[in-house]
Parts: structure tokens; sequence; C-alpha cells
């Protein structure tokens, strides 16, 4: 179903790092409050919030939002590991299209530096135990083995990849990592192997950060906004994964590809549109290798292409269809719930015609997806009028 | 001395140690797909009342990795580098695991054996807690 009359009201981020120093409250304050003073409005406004966070503790959410005001609205949290920020956007974006709420927040909030090992590991035992004796690398690292060896992919186009996105991650304020110079392919094969074939330089890093999208009723937006070019969520499509035979139960794993596939369709049929009405997307770039796959399973160029569509540079700004102009997962930073909010943070600035620097030009449509723990996956797309 | 599987449930522990153990699965009665782990509900069909079923000891190999920092769960084991692989079992569940064995050994479609490998020993007891691994059939062994 397509979402009507919701439309973004504004954003703000904590630019990701490492924020060890800090409490996740202030994160979460300071991220709230760039949102609410980008869309004018005060807590007060705020019919109902929905809190991302991926730790497991107790009510943290509602203690963080006690710091941007205590008015007794509706918080309810959502936790679905790394697609945990879009996820919330999503109810954010029905609550208010359902018309239940004509002004909703969602705001993530985590610091990868706390958790022990990185994400997915060393908590309890047990089962646990068993599922969590494998680095997060390995297991995508297994994905790109099984492309090398069917698609003659080489390290090199992964490397192409990465070094991309740390380049893109050069000309956005909010990007962790700002490289002084052109990354080239060379400099990210020649980084630490981590689990072949991805380097150090390939994969995301652990960071801490908060991000917060505002959306509201599309009046409201146009009575508070005037003059403001209006960015609507169009489409909010969240799958888990579909039995099929050889799936893989035990053990951190990626999920099926198919995952994304199907969830794109369902996402460009509640919009109306197709990937050719896409001007730039985002996606889990965690390990550069998965996005070289992603450009085939939202449907911008035939399976087996992937390759061909990179090394042409369509994907690079300034290309047809170019992905995470802010750096992506690679170089903005991968805090785990705040990550899908920090895309929409960008996307409206790309949609607005406010991303200086990096500007798509005349882009009027945008693509977020995310996968979350290889068991979930969302596809959400965005319009400006 | 005695080997305890680091949980029960998952895999067995044959007394005899040159005997090769085998993973605790699951069949359905009503479509006949196998899972591991077990489980109660078919995943393909939905049926319930899963039958349990032992799987492997053998497999071939789908996809591996070679990981060069140190084992996730420190707490068990320090290593330097690591295979990983998800193996595809005869009977058709593909099982994810550590593999035994250097990083030339590996290559996608050759066939492996379950294994176990001892985590840590109770010094109090002689008490080896164990895990599956699994590694490569080694050459010429009886099929």
């Amino acid at each position: 179903m397509r979402i009507e009359g919701a439309a973004i009201a504004g954003s703000g981020m904590v630019r990701f790092g490492n924020h060890r120093d800090r409490s996740l409250a202030s994160l979460a304050r300071d991220a709230g409050l760039a949102a609410l003073h980008d869309a004018g409005m005060t807590l007060a406004d705020v019919d109902e919030a929905f809190v991302g966070y991926i730790q497991p503790k107790v009510l943290v959410g509602v203690k963080a939002m006690k710091e941007l005001g205590l008015t007794g609205l509706p918080v309810t949290h959502i936790e679905n590991a790394s697609a945990t920020g879009l996820v919330a956007l999503r109810e954010a974006a029905w609550a208010v299209a359902s018309g239940r709420a004509r002004v909703a927040m969602a705001i993530a909030f985590d610091k990868m530096t706390d958790m022990a090992g990185g994400g997915g590991g060393g908590r309890g035992a047990g089962r646990d135990e068993l599922d969590s004796t494998i680095l997060p690398a390995a297991y995508f690292a297994l994905w790109a083995q099984r492309r090398m060896h069917e698609r003659g992919t080489t390290p090199e186009h992964f490397a192409a990849v990465a070094a991309k996105n740390w380049n893109h991650g050069a000309l956005c304020p909010m990007s962790h990592r700002r490289p002084d110079h052109t990354v080239t392919v060379e400099e990210v094969l020649a980084s630490q192997v981590i689990a072949e074939p991805l380097t150090a330089m390939m994969i995301c890093p652990a960071d801490d950060g908060a991000a917060c999208v505002i959306v509201a009723a599309d009046d409201v937006v146009r009575a508070r906004q005037p003059g403001r070019r209006i960015v609507r969520p169009v489409a909010s499509v969240l799958r888990s994964e579909t039995y099929s035979p050889g799936h893989t139960f035990l053990g951190p794993v990626v999920g099926p590809a198919t995952m994304t596939r199907d969830t794109a369709l369902a996402a460009y049929d509640d919009a109306g549109l197709g990937p050719e009405d896409v001007d730039l997307a985002f996606c889990h770039d965690a390990f550069a290798n998965e996005e070289i796959d992603y450009y085939e399973l939202l449907g911008f160029c035939p399976e087996g292409d992937g390759e061909k569509l990179l090394m042409e540079g369509e994907t690079t700004l300034g290309g047809r269809i170019p992905f995470n102009t802010d750096g992506g997962l690679i170089a903005r930073g991968h805090p785990g719930g705040p990550t899908g909010l920090a895309m929409v943070h960008e996307i409206v600035q790309q949609l607005r015609g406010e991303a200086e620097g990096r500007q798509v030009e005349g882009a009027r449509t945008a693509l977020a997806h995310l996968v979350g723990g290889g068991s979930v996956c969302t596809v959400n797309l965005f319009r400006a009028e | 001395m005695t080997r305890i599987p680091i949980e029960d449930g998952y895999f067995t522990v044959p007394d005899d140690p040159t005997e090769r153990p085998r993973l605790l699965g699951s069949r359905c009665p009503a479509c006949g797909e196998h899972f591991f782990p077990r489980r109660h509900v078919c995943a393909a069909c939905l049926a319930e009342g899963c039958e349990d079923v032992e799987l492997g000891p053998r497999g071939r190999l789908w996809t591996w990795t070679y990981v060069h920092v140190p084992l996730f769960a420190k707490k068990d084991r320090r290593v330097d580098a690591y295979g990983v692989g998800q193996v595809d079992l005869p009977e058709g569940p593909r099982v994810q695991a550590i593999l035994v064995g250097g990083r030339d050994d590996f290559e996608i479609g050759m066939e492996l054996e379950l294994d176990l490998e001892t985590l840590r020993v109770d010094e109090s007891t002689g008490d080896e807690t164990v895990i599956f691994r699994f590694r490569p059939l080694a050459e010429g062994a009886a099929r």
C-alpha cells in the first residue's frame, strides 16, 4: 500500500564516530533536537515516537526521550538489527498516514563501542554461544567468495565499491570517514585482510551515533515550512526470510539474497514506481561485496551485470544511479540503529536540493535499503514533489 | 575424562573417539524436508511434529572464507586464523561452521566430514568441552 499524506518535517543526526565519553541519552538528545529544530518544532508538537536501538537494555529508549521532554507521548521500541532505523521510520510514516498521529518521530541511537567484540557476538551461552562464534565479516565474506566462484568477480571489484564510498564520504560533512586524498583500489586492497577476500577498508567501522527524522501530515509541513520542497516517504516494505531449501538456520548468516529482491519488488509496486524512476539509492554496504549484489537485486541492472554497472561509474556521483552519496555504511559509518535514519537525513538533503558538494542534479526519487541480522530486509522509497 | 558437548541437542559425541560425530536434526514426516538444528514445525510445509534424525557426517563445501583476526568467542580459544564455511549435507540442510585446516586446504565443492574439537579442559576433572567442526576428508578415506 502506498503511503499517502505523510511528509518529512525535519531530520538531524550526530556525526557517527567514537563517542565513548558520551551517554546514549545525550546522543539521542542532540539528534532529536537537531531534527526538531529542522522541523521548527518542540516535543510538544510530537504525537508519537518510535525509538530504535540494538543493545539489550530495558526502557533505555523511553529514558532517552525524557532528554527532549516529558509530554506523555507514546513511545515504542524498535529493534531489527541494522535495519532498525528504517523500520522506526516505517512506523512513524504509517502512524501519520493512518491518521493516528499528526506528527511522529523516528529516533535511534547506539554505541557499538560498548558492545563486546562488535555486533552480534559475545552474548550469553548455549545456543547463543554456538550462534556467535563467527565474526560478522566472515559470513558476508562467504557470500563474496560464492559470487567470485559463480560470476568471476574479483577482489578489485569489491575494492572499487569501497573506494567509491570512501570518496563519497570525503564530500559529506556527516561522514565519519573523510579521507584527505582520493582513495584508490590499490589502497583498499593493501589494507589488512580480515576475512578473505574482505580487507579492513571494505568493512564499515563500529560506530557510536544517533539520528532522528520527524514525519508529519502534509498540511502540517506545508503550514510550517512554506516555500520548502516537500519530501515524502511513499513506500516502506519490511520482510523477513522466506524458506527455501539450503536455508542456514544456525549461526550468524546473511539470509537469502532473494529477500532483497522480493522486498524491492513489493516497494516498487506499493509506490507505483520502478527502478528506472530512482535517481539515487542507499544500501547495506557494511561489507563492500554486498553493494554489487544489491545493484542487481534492487533492479538497477540485470543479474550478473553488477560489476559492469560499477566499473562504468554509473553508481558513482555523476553516474546514472549514484549509490551511497554520503559514503554509505563504509564511510559515513554504521552505529546500528541510527544508520537507516542517517540515510534518510541524506535523502532529505538530496531531494531538497541542499546536498552541497555532492548534489545529484534534479533528484526527485530516492531508495533506501537495509538488511538486519541477515534475517530482515526493508526497502523504502522517497519522492520530492 | 569425558567429552561434553558445548550445548546438548546439536551433535553426538561418540564414546569411541575414532567414530565420526553426527549432527542432530529433524525430518518432516509430511513433506520429508530435513533441518538442522532440530525443530518442531516444518519450515517448508508448516506441519507439526518433525522427527529427530541424525545428519552427516559428510557434506560438500558450498562456500568458505579464511579469517585473519582472532576467533570471536575469545574466552574459548585463541587462534591466529581459521576457516569458516557453509557445508551442504546430503540430506539437504546447509550448515555454517568453523573449518579445520590451513588457508590452502579448501575449495568449493570439496567433500568434508564432521569432527569434534576441544574448546577447553576442566583442570579438576579433565573433562573436555567440545564443539563440532568440518575438516577436509582425508585422502583415500573409506567412502
